[in-house]
């Protein structure tokens, strides 16, 4: 009995015996004591939260061989084997730093990046959509930010002194040929995709990732949404047409489609035009989207877009007015785009296919003068986490064109047909270092093989960046870009070399809560441009040449001024070429010193509306005057540009959106460059005529409404 | 014999006493995380939480309670980044508890939470995503127990924001919170761990009601 009462009492009384005491201090790579810490033995309740001062003590009843792990948000875990056998432990838990990509340092010389909510981006994909001027535009939003040009006439990206085919469009990766809507000479044309498809926007100005090719100053990367979370019916009733558009939602897929009419011929009848239109453009658009998961981590996107727009005017005789020629255009476009993701562990393979089909249907006094350009574009990337701290990217892509020209010959009276085929193959590889969570390196190259003149490039490219405090950053990119020939100078010489640019770029930016600064500098040469000579212009060469230097300034505070957001930027472009039919070096009609843009938004919730101005200058742009000597080539100077739009979204109520805009409210007579009659008038001068705005300012209304279980949801992010 | 019944009886008592240990520790750390009142209160209830979570493995309700003590902590601070982070660990812990309970209807009700308190750091921007997204949580944990207090209480919450935004009605909002106090009256669940929390917050609706 007593026996039994001892061992009784022993077996409650071991435990006390087994109890260890573990303590210790928690601290950084640099010694700063990290306070909370989560210190745990593995599969126990045992443990602690380090103090202060980074110190922790605990009693653990656990015994033998044991797992002591050390945790803290932001660091790699910290694991050390414990031999517990009631003798006090002490451990020194030194956590390394886990490199945090939300805020960590980022390459950002040369990029915006409009993307996931939660990283400290510079745009959101929804300024994209609602900046004033811009009506949906993404070409016409990002023409507010610095190093873009403001041209005007075209409507197309112009990136730092590089011509408007310098920027090239990728969605998911795959080439876009043609990314702009046809448009009247000297009318802006509309880019084709609206931000409303994208949940990811990259613009680049320069130094862009080895993955991207054929674009000498820009590339936007624009990443497609993932599967749709809602069904939902959008109706839009713009005065310029309508669309309706549907998405159905399963548990693994979605499908979106849109139908579009437009027709501009109303809304001209109401305003005054300058251009003397037989039939405003019109157009009917349809687009689908298919999305599919596969597997647990696979991805299948599908995206369709179909075009045809015509329209036709005259164009009139500067030297003598009622001389007229008529102009047709139809423009038939076709777009596919498929692509497939899939996670296998460390690696991401990603893979897809692109079909681009441009036919211009162009008819000039009913001779036929068009063009048809028809691509194909292959791609299958590899990226790799190897580590925690180092990724690499490799792929192969293959792009094959045919282009197809009619030209009437005015001296035989014949139509004359030229025509190319271009393969252009290439491999890239690139890898990005993460030293720390300050210090981030890229390098990478691109090979480039066009069988058409058999000439091979590489194109090695290299950014840094470096974060020395908590918020501000530097950042570093080098890069040698290769681009072919324009289409219209290479069906004359199909041996024509690519054209080549290297970007020097360096910036500093401080991104916070609601605030961004940046700053940042360029140079950038161009070798082997297109040249040739006036009296003969079919012997075309590579002799082309040109630079482009400039600072740029972006600052941009949503958090001053209560539901306030605005954004400034200037740039300061000086750029010269002696290129295409140049007797001198001389700077671009595109290209001017001063470019400013202020954003301004705001949210008035008495009004239920969301106002929004965007005011933007331009300083004079230089212009071909033929009365002037070869010595004094590009001399003369347009008045500055300048323009004022307003837009407001009302929300009367929560899935009904009423949405009113105006470009240039005061009425500006912009004028872009002089056009100058062919011949000599009677006092041997050429005359001239303005190219001006199609009309001092582009109204317009339109209704949104949106038919979803969910009432709450409405099309303002789509806007 | 007798000593041998005492044994085993103490035997039983000590064995009932070691399964008791996770309700024990959990109702200590649940009544933590619902009292804390700095940082660091917070900091350590979540930490005991996550060990345990880590220990037992197959239980939900400490990724829960974890989730709502980082969630606390987002609602009380003010800068966006931090917030954000907060409510980054209070969703990663949500997701764990989903992968152990799939159709729990608290933890998607309280990651709707999330998705709501998400929207406060920059609601002009965040509002029509978040918005939707918060909506359609609670709806999904209603269909699930449609007398679930906390989230007819965040339903309501999430209405009345969203008509004082667009200065509608709140007449469907104020209908929604006198059902949650209605519930919070009525439901009672058999798990001892249960969230409780909620009532605190509907009487400060139903005040804005009046």
């Amino acid at each position: 009995m007593k026996a039994l009462t001892t061992l009784v009492l022993f077996t409650i009384l071991i435990p006390a015996f087994s109890q260890t005491r573990i303590t210790g201090k928690v601290t950084d790579a640099a010694g700063e004591a990290i306070p909370g810490a989560n210190v745990l033995i593995k599969d126990s309740y045992d443990g602690t939260s380090s103090g202060l001062d980074g110190t922790f003590s605990f009693v653990t009843e656990e015994q033998g061989l044991q797992t002591l792990i050390v945790t803290f948000v932001g660091y790699k875990q910290f694991v050390q084997q414990v031999e517990l056998s009631g003798t006090i432990i002490t451990i020194s838990a030194t956590l390394k730093e886990e490199i945090n990509q939300l805020d960590g340092v980022v390459i950002s010389a040369g990029s915006f990046t409009a993307g996931e909510e939660k990283r400290r981006t510079i745009l959101k994909p929804v300024d994209i959509a609602m900046t004033a001027g811009a009506t949906a535009d993404i070409a016409g939003a990002l023409n507010t930010l610095p190093g873009t040009q403001k041209v005007g006439e075209s409507g197309r990206l112009f990136v730092r002194g590089g011509d408007g085919s310098e920027a090239r469009t990728f969605i998911d990766g795959m080439v876009v040929l043609d990314a702009y809507g046809p448009a009247a000479p000297n009318t802006p044309s509309r880019g084709r995709f609206l931000p409303f498809m994208f949940k990811g926007t990259s613009f680049s100005t320069g130094g862009y990732s080895a993955e991207y090719g054929q674009a000498l100053s820009s590339a936007l990367v624009l990443t497609s949404k993932d599967k749709a979370e809602m069904n939902q019916t959008d109706i839009g009733i713009l005065s310029v047409g309508a669309d309706v558009a549907h998405t159905q939602v399963w548990d693994r897929a979605s499908v979106s489609g849109k139908v579009q009419y437009t027709n501009i011929q109303p809304y001209f009848g109401l305003i005054n035009q300058r251009v003397d239109w037989i039939k405003a453009l019109e157009s009917f658009e349809s687009s689908a989207a298919y999305r599919q998961q596969v597997g647990k981590s696979g991805m299948f996107k599908f995206f369709g877009n179909f075009n045809q727009s015509s329209f036709s005017l005259f164009n009139h005789d500067i030297l003598n007015p009622t001389v007229k020629q008529k102009f047709d255009l139809t423009n038939r476009y076709r777009y596919g785009n498929a692509s497939y993701q899939q996670a296998l562990g460390t690696w991401t393979l990603r893979g897809g296919a692109s079909y681009s089909y441009n036919q211009n249907d162009v008819r000039v006094n009913e001779n036929p003068m068009g063009e048809t350009e028809t691509g194909i574009h292959t791609k299958l990337v590899a990226e790799h986490s190897v580590s925690d701290q180092f990724e690499i990217r490799i792929g192969s892509e293959i792009i094959h064109r045919e282009y197809k020209a009619t030209r009437y010959n005015e001296v035989s009276g014949n139509s004359e047909e030229l025509s190319f085929r271009e393969m252009l193959s290439a491999t890239f590889a690139e890898g990005e270092y993460y030293i720390s969570n300050k210090v981030v390196a890229k390098a990478g190259g691109r090979f480039e093989y066009v069988s058409l003149n058999q000439s091979a490039t590489v194109s090695p490219r290299l950014s840094l960046a470096y974060k020395p405090g908590k918020q501000g950053q530097f950042s570093f990119a080098y890069g040698s870009f290769t681009q072919s020939a324009q289409n219209q100078y290479l069906r004359f010489n199909t041996q024509l070399q690519p054209e080549t640019a290297q970007h020097f770029i360096v910036n500093y930016q401080v991104v916070t809560d609601r605030k961004t600064f940046r700053i940042e500098a360029y140079q950038k040469e161009y070798r082997n441009l297109v040249k040739f000579n006036n009296t003969n212009p079919t012997l075309i060469s590579n002799a082309g040449k040109g630079n482009a230097r400039g600072i740029e300034l972006f600052w941009r505070d949503s958090k001053t001024i209560k539901n306030v957001d605005y954004w400034l930027s200037y740039s300061f472009l000086d750029t010269k070429r002696l290129y295409l039919d140049y007797p001198i070096a001389a700077t671009p009609t595109f290209a001017s010193v001063h470019n400013f843009s202020a954003v301004y938004k705001h949210f008035i919730s008495k009004w239920k509306s969301q106002l929004g101005f965007t005011y933007s200058f331009s300083s004079s742009r230089p212009y071909y005057n033929p009365n002037r000597p070869a010595s004094q080539f590009h001399e003369d100077r347009t008045p500055a540009y300048h323009d004022l739009s307003a837009n407001i979204a009302y929300l009367p109520k929560n899935n009904l959106i009423v949405y009113l805009s105006c470009t240039n409210l005061l009425g500006r007579d912009n004028i872009f460059g002089y056009q100058y009659s062919a011949a000599t008038n009677v006092q041997g001068q050429y005359e001239s005529r303005a190219v001006r705005q199609a009309a001092n300012r582009f109204l317009f209304v339109g209704v949104f409404i949106t038919l979803s279980k969910n009432k709450s949801v409405n099309q303002l992010p789509n806007l | 014999m007798k000593t041998t019944t005492f044994i085993f009886a103490l035997l039983i008592s000590v064995s009932a006493f070691a399964s008791d240990k996770y309700t024990e520790q959990m109702s200590k750390h649940i009544h933590a995380v619902y009292t804390a009142k700095s940082v660091d209160e917070y900091q350590s209830a979540i930490n005991a939480l996550d060990r345990i979570a880590l220990a037992e493995k197959t239980k939900w309700e400490p990724y829960y309670y974890s989730a709502f003590g980082n969630l606390m902590l987002a609602t009380q601070t003010t800068e966006g980044a931090k917030k954000d982070s907060y409510l980054d660990l209070a969703l990663a812990a949500i997701e764990k508890g989903k992968t152990i309970q799939a159709n729990e209807s608290e933890l998607i009700a309280l990651e709707g939470f999330v998705h709501m308190i998400r929207l406060t750091v920059d609601p002009g921007t965040r509002g029509p995503q978040y918005s939707g997204m918060a909506m359609q949580a609670f709806g999904k944990a209603l269909g699930i127990n449609p007398n679930n207090p906390r989230a007819l209480a965040l339903m309501a919450q999430m209405q009345f924001g969203t008509a004082q935004f667009f200065g509608s009605s709140t007449t469907e909002a104020c209908g929604m919170a006198k059902k949650a106090l209605e519930q919070f009256g009525s439901f009672k669940s058999d798990n001892p761990l249960a969230p409780v929390w909620g009532k605190e917050m509907t009487d400060e609706l139903l005040k804005q009601c009046k």
